[in-house]
């Protein structure tokens, strides 16, 4: 009988800590993420949910702790060093840049944009273009697939609170991430929305990228992800599959209810 | 009333100090229209700018009685003037940006108001090199003329290289400002996070911006000295400079460049106005027309604030094909 292969690792959370004055929002927090699935991460208000993405995010700089994205570590690095490595985040609240179009703030996250550098814009102007419609045409794909094809050229500002979270995911798609933190994806966005976006995501996730994310959609959490980790008080205390977490007396206890 | 001759030469003054003011609102509009951050002491910026130029152009100070003298009698040419100002002041502005930038935006505000009146002290004070109150005298004009028609030869030359200046900077500046770098000062801007958690290194382009703001206004205190060629501290770079730069931006619209112009020539033409209809006020009011000037102001805020909010020339959306 042969071994069963272990899994894959994309992301490691390693006793990482972050206190706010008196306050352990994160306490000794130990996780890790299968590459290539979709994991979700669940608990009461104030566990330490978001606190923990900003941190693996590097939004938030831990206290103590490692965190491994693959072979990197990744703690105490600036977010946008991150990103270049393969990892960003969505947030809860949606930060769309308002007073920028949807296709602007696709663009904004096109990855190593030779047109962001200012000597490039003065010296290699024609790179510069020929890169610029590249992603563009990127951009507009991304744009089809999370059905905000029509509304490129309005103002974030102006979206639904719903199409503001599909932003979220579409922006986030432009870097080109390996692993992408979702924070509330479903939040506020209508039931049938909710479905074609975790339709999406399944879809990613076999075309090769993990997701992690933050949900109290039961319905998401129970038939969309593969494994779902409980956290409560800055730190986990469940880790399986749906099925088991969910009877699993200390998550009932602390966060489903009898 | 006979037609004044010098009337022109008012107006050419209006127009050359306009532009100043053009100049200022354009660096300030970059650093906050387009990216956010704001600039409290851009009068500290203009002096740097304005006495480093006056220093490398100026002749060596004359010996009069009671005159502290300054530094200076380099005897360079105007433009090295103007390019010097440019790096001095940019480089100021890299400087304090270095420590402050990572601060909260109301943060960045106290402490560019502070650095902006330390420079000004310093400039009040150091009278070995800025010559104290009384100033640095004698600067060269743009070019020398001679005869019956010198003033309106002078004016006419300040006015075309200003223009021509303005005209330059916006065909640049609009190239570079819509522009992916362009964009990601927008994107900080809007959400600095947001920009930060898609890959963009805020702090650079922040203090990229800076530091071109920075020597925009200095590249305005070199051309202030070529409008009018006598530099004194006090009054010409007293924080209601900057208030007025903020004022402009407002007025004529964030966000847009072409905004901060005519900001800069509606806000500055009403205190120009207003000095030239001293004349015709009645004389119980003539002691009051700088009161009323900036009531005026104030109204004109209000109104725009009100009616048009995003300015004279709003920024427009850019609809990428």
């Amino acid at each position: 009988m042969n071994a069963p292969l272990p899994e894959q690792r994309i992301l490691r959370v390693q006793r990482v800590r972050k206190s706010f004055g008196g306050i352990r929002a994160v306490d000794d927090c130990s996780l890790s993420i299968a590459a290539q699935s979709i994991t979700g991460l669940i608990g009461p208000n104030g566990a330490g949910k978001s606190t923990l993405f900003n941190l693996v995010a590097g939004l938030y700089r831990p206290d103590g702790g490692a965190i491994w994205l693959s072979n990197s570590r990744i703690d105490g690095l600036p977010p946008f060093e991150i990103v270049h490595l393969g990892l960003t985040k969505t947030w809860q609240i949606p930060h769309e840049l308002r007073n920028m179009t949807v296709l602007e703030n696709l663009m904004l996250g096109a990855k190593n944009n030779p047109g962001e550098h200012l000597l490039n814009i003065l010296v290699r102007p024609r790179v510069v273009r020929r890169e610029e419609r590249a992603w563009r045409t990127r951009a507009r794909e991304i744009l089809r697939l999370t059905q905000l094809g029509g509304l490129a050229d309005e103002y974030a500002k102006s979206l639904s609170g719903g199409q503001k979270k599909l932003l979220e995911l579409a922006r986030a798609l432009m870097t080109e991430p390996a692993v992408v933190l979702l924070d509330e994806p479903v939040a506020g966005v209508n039931p049938t929305l909710a479905a074609s976006l975790m339709d999406l995501i399944e879809g990613l996730r076999q075309a090769g990228r993990t997701f992690f994310l933050i949900e109290h959609d039961m319905n998401v959490v129970m038939n969309r992800c593969d494994r779902v980790i409980v956290m409560h008080q800055g730190r986990t205390i469940a880790d399986g599959t749906p099925a088991s977490v969910k009877a699993n007396p200390a998550v009932i206890d602390s966060y489903l209810g009898g | 009333m006979a037609f004044d001759p010098l009337f022109l030469i008012n107006v050419g003054f209006y127009i050359s100090f306009a532009i100043v003011f053009a100049l200022l609102a354009i660096g300030f509009n970059l650093q906050w229209g387009y990216t956010g951050l704001f600039n409290a002491g851009i009068a500290g910026f203009f002096l740097i700018g304005a006495y480093t130029a006056a220093i490398a152009i100026t002749a060596p100070s004359p010996p009069a009685t009671g005159y502290p003298g300054h530094l200076g009698g380099y005897q360079l040419p105007v433009a090295v003037g103007a390019v010097l100002a440019m790096v001095v002041a940019g480089s100021a502005a890299a400087l304090i940006a270095l420590p402050t930038l990572r601060l909260r935006a109301d943060y960045l505000a106290i402490a560019t108001l502070a650095f902006a009146e330390v420079v000004r002290t310093i400039a009040i004070n150091l009278e070995p090199i800025t010559a104290g109150t009384i100033g640095i005298v004698g600067i060269p004009r743009l070019l020398e003329f001679s005869g019956p028609n010198k003033p309106y030869l002078t004016t006419a030359t300040i006015v075309g290289v200003g223009a021509a200046i303005v005209l330059a900077l916006l065909v640049a500046l609009h190239f570079i400002v819509e522009s992916p770098w362009g964009r990601v000062l927008r994107g900080v801007r809007d959400d600095e996070e947001a920009t930060m958690a898609v890959g963009k290194n805020a702090f650079r382009y922040k203090l990229q911006v800076f530091a071109i703001g920075g020597a925009l206004m200095g590249l305005a205190g070199w051309f202030s000295v070529m409008a009018l060629p006598y530099l004194e501290p006090a009054g010409s770079f007293a924080p209601a400079v900057t208030f007025s730069i903020w004022v402009m931006v407002i007025v004529g619209g964030a966000g847009n460049l072409k905004g901060s112009i005519v900001g800069a020539f509606v806000v500055y033409g009403l205190e120009w106005g207003s000095v030239q209809l001293k004349d015709l006020a009645p004389p119980e009011l003539k002691d009051s027309i700088p009161y009323i000037r900036l009531m005026l102001v104030g109204v004109l805020l209000i109104v725009l604030i009100i009616y048009r909010p995003d300015g004279i020339l709003r920024e427009k959306k850019r609809v990428l094909r």
